[in-house]
């Protein structure tokens, strides 16, 4: 177990937690999401340690990093040029508050455990809150910072033995972190795995002590053993025009039944060995953008997949969940109730929860939705069904909140409990891995595609 | 998704999608669950995983790098499985892969971001109507560029000359966050290893992974997303314009 200090990344997010311990439900004073200048506290950038010479960091750091300092050191003189460096921005677009991603239970500690893909945190709860109405959540432990490698991550899993967390970054950084239970801070995490390019959800075969990875960007999954790290390969890959896996996101491991669980966004190109990529590919992953067939891409409705839990290769799924009736829509995450045979899907595009058989398939009506205004469901993304506890937790991007629902709940029924992260009447911009910009001079609008 | 380009002309803008392979145009007032006015798709568009994109409203044409170091241009208008009309690529234009690239319709430049050895990142500059493997007539790089790596789409302002360019940094945390990440303005007649007329927002300063850049020339500004932040920041920058 490993406590440390908070050193930097969380300026933000200590604003936060201190408006929370304060406040609780209580509307703050001060602006939560701002489009003006944000006060010095709650903007100041983390700091950086200051860049070290190639010679001190040779071998510990990326090449492309490398390759960077190497640069510097060939620079005869510092940039001569009109300076701004400091330059302070007018107005500054972003969120001051968490935005829920992922969440998964420890059942054994009690806790719950929930990405934020906008301060970049892991954030751990008291899971059993609200026992009176004065019982607010309790904040038990804050992971983040650069030292983490925490960015933008979309899958959790919890071991249950040990209450190690497993947190998967999607596509700035190539890397799985496994932390120890009790990490907080910016620690750095107990284990690393390097990963395909946009991975996004994660599922463990603790029988077999097998991790699964969906791949978006690959349309694949792969399966590391569990305790893989650095650069070790997959032990197999699925992958191949027959999966049926197009822009996959969500899994969830069906034990008792040995089934595989994916959502499927619904983009898709076929991959084929390219004997003139300009970069080598590494042995045992799978085919990626540099393996693309040209004009090969589709986009299909999305579908929920599913496979035994041993498949490998260009295998077809058992089965697909897909068409009009099934209320896809951008599905995300996923979890099961193993003993009820029910799937819960996070329809992040639909603002939904969607509760399936077990045993559906084709286009296969769900059998219970949660949805409107009272459910606060509001682009779901991560959900996670504790057996224990007979509860479903359910992650809301779109307005800072992470909801409790009786996983019996239908219609517009409101959570038992809610983790929120700021009032409910503040805006949400959105914002997750901004990239290009565009300013419509027409309407003197800034398009942002995230 | 690494491009996205307003075109005031037409009211429209245009993004790739990478997974579907596909390039897709919306109304300029699109909302909600909106779909594209035109898609081009198929196998005689070439395309294979576009990210980067712009957009030429005057001479209406749209411009998309493969991952293979090609540059393929379509009309416009085109729509369905439309192949492209031009391309540029070889080993001569020195365009290694899928960058961003910015197209200046006053002066008739195309600018792509290239590599060449070691990681070296550099500034190519094309006729607006090149095509084949025809060399750049400028390229843009070297040590004293400070050019490190690119951060995301450029943008140009044909009126100066400008290039507006943003550059990652290097650092123990270079691929999450660097303190000397900056945005850069070159000038469209530089040629060699040139230093930024300006840099804006770092090095040193609140930049920590810069990404694309938009122009509000009528209020004078800068627009730069920035990863790290998960943010946008507008700076006034009248000195550019």
């Amino acid at each position: 177990m490993r406590h440390r200090a908070f050193s930097v990344g969380l300026p933000a997010a200590l604003c936060m937690v201190a408006w929370l311990a304060m406040t609780g439900d209580t509307r703050p004073s001060g602006p939560l999401v701002s489009y003006d200048p944000l006060d010095e506290e709650c903007t100041a950038p983390e700091p950086n340690p200051a860049p070290a010479a190639l010679s001190l960091n040779a071998g510990a750091l990326p090449l492309r990093t490398m390759l960077m300092q190497a640069r510097i050191a060939e620079a005869q003189t510092p940039i001569q040029a009109n300076d701004a460096s400091r330059r302070k921005p007018e107005r500054m677009i972003r969120d001051p508050y968490a935005a829920y991603s992922a969440v998964a239970v420890d059942p054994g500690h009690d806790e719950v455990v929930m990405t934020d893909e906008n301060l970049f945190n892991i954030w751990v709860y008291d899971r059993s809150f609200g026992r009176a109405p004065s019982d607010r959540p309790e904040l038990r432990r804050l992971i983040g910072g650069l030292n983490t490698k925490i960015e933008f991550q979309c899958g959790l899993y919890i071991d249950p033995a040990n209450g190690d967390i497993y947190a998967v970054n999607n596509d700035t950084i190539d890397t799985l972190v496994i932390f120890s239970r009790g990490t907080s801070g910016d620690s750095k995490p107990d284990r690393e795995l390097h990963t395909p390019h946009g991975t996004f959800g994660i599922a463990v075969d603790e029988e077999k002590q097998e991790m699964f990875l969906t791949v978006q960007h690959n349309n694949a999954i792969v399966v590391f053993p569990k305790s893989a790290k650095g650069a070790e390969a997959p032990i197999r890959v699925v992958q191949g025009d027959d999966t049926g896996l197009a822009d996959p996101h969500g899994m969830a491991l069906d034990t008792k039944r040995g089934l595989l669980w994916v959502t499927n966004h619904g983009s898709v190109h076929s991959v084929r060995q390219n004997p003139n990529r300009r970069r080598g590919g590494s042995p045992g992953f799978p085919l990626d953008r540099d393996d693309a067939v040209p004009g090969s891409g589709k986009m299909l409705p999305p579908s929920i997949t599913v496979y035994a839990k041993d498949v490998r290769g260009n295998a077809r799924p058992l089965r697909s969940i897909q068409g009009p009736h099934t209320r896809l829509n951008w599905p995300t995450g996923i979890s099961i109730d193993e003993d009820r045979n029910e799937i819960f899907v996070a329809n992040d595009g639909g603002n939904s929860v969607l509760v399936f058989d077990g045993n559906a398939s084709g286009d296969a009506a769900p059998l219970r939705v949660i949805e409107g205004p009272r459910s606060l469901v509001k682009n779901p993304t991560g959900i996670f069904f504790d057996k224990k506890n007979h509860e479903l937790w359910v992650t809301n991007f779109g307005n800072h909140t992470a909801g409790v629902y009786n996983p019996d709940a239908s219609g517009d029924a409101a959570p038992l409990r809610v983790i929120r992260s700021a009032a409910p009447d503040q805006p949400v911009p959105g914002l997750g891995n901004p990239h290009p910009i565009a300013y419509d001079t027409r309407r003197e609008q800034v398009l942002v595609p995230n | 998704m690494h491009g996205i380009a307003y075109d005031a002309i037409h009211d429209e803008f245009t993004v790739p999608q990478q997974f579907g392979q596909a390039i897709l145009t919306y109304r300029g007032n699109a909302n909600g669950e909106e779909p594209p006015i035109r898609v081009i798709q198929g196998v005689h568009s070439q395309l294979d995983a576009p990210e980067h994109l712009d957009v030429d409203p005057v001479h209406n044409e749209i411009f998309v790098p493969t991952r293979d170091g090609h540059i393929l241009v379509f009309p416009r208008d085109g729509k369905g499985d439309v192949a492209p009309i031009r391309v540029l690529g070889g080993p001569n234009t020195m365009i290694t892969g899928d960058a961003p690239l910015a197209v200046d319709p006053v002066n008739n430049l195309l600018v792509v971001g290239g590599t060449a050895g070691r990681g070296q990142t550099r500034l190519l500059i094309f006729n607006r109507t090149d095509s084949g493997d025809t060399k750049p007539k400028a390229a843009i790089g070297g040590p004293n560029s400070h050019l490190y790596s690119f951060g995301g789409p450029f943008a140009v302002y044909p009126q100066k000359g400008e290039i507006l360019v943003s550059v990652r940094g290097p650092g123990p945390f270079a691929e999450l966050a660097s303190e000397e990440a900056f945005v850069g303005v070159w000038r469209i007649t530089d040629n060699g290893d040139v230093p930024p007329r300006w840099v804006i927002g770092g090095p040193h300063g609140i930049l920590r992974m810069p990404r694309g850049i938009a122009l509000d020339v009528k209020h004078r500004n800068m627009l730069v997303s920035d990863k790290r932040l998960n943010a946008v920041l507008t700076f006034h920058f009248p000195e550019m314009f």
